[in-house]
């Protein structure tokens, strides 16, 4: 059996998918946090309840078998605004669900009641969860239930998904619904209303819109005017404000860092790497190996492979965990769409809208979940430009190698994070004009900005602590498999020469080989070496393999990676440093991220742009700073100086020949235009 | 009038709904369409943050031009 949950963006559909089954997806206060359907089974005390109502209609002649929860993304309408919007037509149409729960946000009645309309049409049994109840109350404004539920002539539940109640009626009666309404026709006053109408889908739609108001004037009683200006409202003038608003959020996303990088995340992470990974466990391995009497070799790949790789990494949960947590609250608490509106302007004039900092906010935790945010954006070029943007923004992965980097050649100072922030606000903003120049025609319609603002709500604790868990778990997953993987393969490469046996030199290794390949093309970066080569590659498979990488090769312990005359300090110049940081930071993300990118931008070319724009920004970046930092800091041409003028002088003309061929195609179209007007 | 010219705490009908198809259509399964009331609650970095049906909805500049009142 399959449970169909659909409704309003941000009615709550997740938190009540979340609460039946025991999963802990992502939930945020915005309209639009679910892009994609999701699926599982009831959890064990609503499949009891399931069992009990479905043998009290069958009279315990059949179970109801395995009952499947589908939660899909919120929809306004069944025809699609957005390609999210898309799934949830497809799903309710095509793949006949044995019932749908219309998930209700009772505060806003009238608008979701237009959408239930449309799906009482379908034929399949539905039955309506009033969410929030608890809300309307507060506010002193009524529902009358059982008159609504005759009116539609459906089962009308009021619930609070977030604290659970009415949850055990809503699935009895929907497993109810499932059987009893199966042959059920629309409510005769619903059929004359709106099918009576007659006409094309405009008219039925009006009618549609004309009958959920007759009967929210009915059954909904308010107590204020929805006018009134809220506590929403006053505090979106400060939030909101053109001034303060930039202020505010300045600070909120320091405060974040603050607490992550600096704060406690930054203590305990520095703790575990420094006592525990430096020297407690490989100490304690190594003393348990010799008095076992392993053989050395393996001794060695256990403690400074998979031990030293993986703990350089593992030492970063406090900080990914404090990270995560302080998102969710903020994506919990509403925040998320105001930020939107204060920084509209501002992205309009790269030709986004408000609409793609979310995803970009969403990306500081982790790019893959933030390119997919770009879904809810309408326009197809504005999403493509958002998707390829958004991995610039320094994600959770990417700052345990902006910490290793900034604790070697900039100790004790405070400007690095914020500087890398800087620098890739400064690179979107740029990569924002390049791309609009590149794919959009001259003149073309600027896009348009329209978004519900949420109603602020106190963040929730309970899931901000689910939420992070959630992510130190993920994290520990992927240092004990990818990341365990690659080290090894890593350290056998470092350890081995091509005839298999162990050298006395690294640079006789197979990975010093491979790695010497690719060094040379680092060369106007500063960055000509095989250590340096190896990391990059092994961090397009996970960019925590950087560190691990790096750790592995330069270090036999961590303790000499993090200190300033350790052998990080041997092969960068805190000038190359910061180019390494840069590259980093902007050639194309992990395999995963670009995945989620692949499916985002839809179709092989345009990842190839992608990729391609992705690496000439991050190589481009990298090897001004080597070379106009070099010059600067150090008063002589970096290596690799003629080069990288003539790369510069390269990459320049591609641009300029992206753009003339772009608006080659404009003066095509509008040629054509003009001829099919003249016609 | 349209609505970009409103005051803030102007409530009025909807006369028309301008602007390209698609972002018509979805203005009105929001409810904000021709014959609905539509209040401007206030202007903000820019924005119409507006009240349709009892919910709050942020708006740029050219949306609010298309959204003609009585």
């Amino acid at each position: 059996m399959k449970i169909a949950l659909a409704g309003n963006p941000n009615s709550g559909k997740t938190t009540l998918f979340n609460a039946i089954t025991g999963r802990t997806e992502y939930v945020g206060n915005w309209p639009g946090v679910t892009v994609e359907k999701k699926e599982a089974d009831l959890n064990r005390v609503f499949r009891r309840i399931a069992a009990k109502a479905f043998a009290e209609i069958s009279g315990g002649a059949h179970s109801s078998g395995r009952i499947r929860v589908v939660d899909l993304p919120g929809a306004y309408s069944i025809s699609p605004f957005t390609s999210e919007e898309a799934i949830t037509r497809d799903f309710v149409t095509g793949e006949n669900p044995d019932v749908i729960i219309n998930i209700i946000d009772c505060s806003s009645l009238e608008r979701s009641l237009f959408f239930t309309t449309q799906l009482l049409e379908l034929g399949i049994p539905l039955v309506i969860a009033l969410n929030k109840v608890d809300i309307i109350r507060r506010h002193g404004d009524k529902v009358d239930v059982s008159g609504l539920a005759d009116a539609l002539d459906c089962r009308i539940i009021e619930v609070s998904a977030n604290d659970g109640e009415g949850l055990d009626k809503l699935v009895a009666e929907a497993v109810k619904a499932s059987v009893q309404d199966r042959e059920k026709l629309p409510a005769a006053g619903f059929d004359t209303a709106v099918a009576g109408a007659g006409g094309d889908e405009d008219g039925l739609d009006r009618a549609r819109q004309a009958y959920a108001k007759t009967i929210t004037g009915k059954y909904f009683f308010r107590k204020r005017s929805a006018n009134e200006i809220t506590f929403s409202d006053k505090a979106d003038r400060v939030v909101a404000h053109p001034v303060f608003g930039l202020i505010i959020f300045a600070l909120i996303m320091w405060g974040v860092y603050a607490l992550s990088i600096n704060g406690i995340g930054g203590w305990a992470s520095g703790y575990i790497n420094d006592v525990l990974f430096a020297e407690a466990i490989p100490d304690a391995l190594n003393s348990f190996f010799e008095s076992i009497g392993l053989s050395p070799i393996l001794q060695m790949l256990i403690v400074d492979g998979a031990v030293g790789g993986v703990g350089a990494v593992l030492g970063f949960i406090p900080l990914i965990m404090v990270l995560f947590f302080c998102l969710a609250l903020l994506e919990d608490s509403g925040y998320m769409a105001r930020v939107a509106v204060v920084m509209d302007r501002y992205f309009k004039k790269i030709g986004l809208s408000g609409k793609s900092i979310i995803p970009m906010i969403v990306g500081t935790g982790c790019s893959i979940p933030g390119v997919m945010a770009t879904r809810t954006i309408e326009d197809d070029t504005e999403r493509r430009i958002t998707t390829i943007l958004t991995p610039f923004v320094p994600c959770g992965a990417k700052l345990p190698v902006i910490a290793l980097f900034a604790a070697v050649f900039f100790p004790g100072a405070t400007w690095v994070f914020p500087s890398i922030y800087l620098l890739a606000g400064l690179v979107i903003i740029a990569g924002g004009l390049l791309l609009k120049k590149i794919f959009r025609y001259e003149g073309e319609n600027i896009s348009s900005f329209i978004l519900e603002l949420p109603e602020y709500k106190l963040p929730s604790l309970k899931h901000a602590l689910r939420q992070m868990l959630k992510q130190a778990i993920a994290f520990i997953k992927k240092a004990a498999t990818i990341i365990l993987v690659m080290n090894t393969l890593v350290w056998f490469m470092q350890t081995y020469g091509w005839n298999l046996r162990p050298v006395e030199d690294q640079s006789m290794s197979i990975l010093a080989a491979i790695g010497g390949v690719a060094a040379p093309l680092l060369l106007p970066l500063g960055l000509a070496s095989w250590q340096m080569a190896s990391s990059i590659v092994t961090g397009f498979i996970a960019k925590e393999n950087v560190v691990a990488t790096l750790a592995i090769l330069l270090a036999s312990s961590e303790d000499a990676l993090y200190t300033a005359t350790g052998p990080l300090a041997e092969m960068f110049t805190p000038v190359t440093a910061f180019a390494f940081l840069a590259f980093n930071l902007f050639a194309p993300p992990c395999f995963a991220a670009v995945g989620a990118m692949n499916s985002e931008l839809g179709g092989r070319r345009w990842i190839f742009k992608a990729l391609l724009f992705q690496l000439g920004v991050g190589y481009a970046v990298a090897m001004l700073i080597t070379q106009i930092g070099t010059l600067i800091v150090y008063g002589r041409p970096a290596d690799g100086a003629l080069a990288s003028i003539i790369i510069a002088a390269a990459l320049v003309g591609l641009v300029i020949a992206a753009i003339r061929i772009r608006n080659g195609k404009t003066r095509g179209i509008s040629n054509t235009m003009r001829e099919e007007n003249a016609l | 009038m349209p609505l970009s010219k409103a005051r803030p705490g102007h409530c009025g009908q909807i006369k028309a709904v301008n602007g390209n198809e698609k972002m018509r259509k979805f203005l009105f399964t929001l409810g904000c369409s021709e014959g609905e009331e539509v209040t401007l609650i206030s202007v903000l970095a820019g924005n119409y943050i507006i009240n349709v049906k009892d919910s709050r909805y942020a708006i740029d500049r050219n949306i609010a031009k298309a959204i003609e009142l009585i």
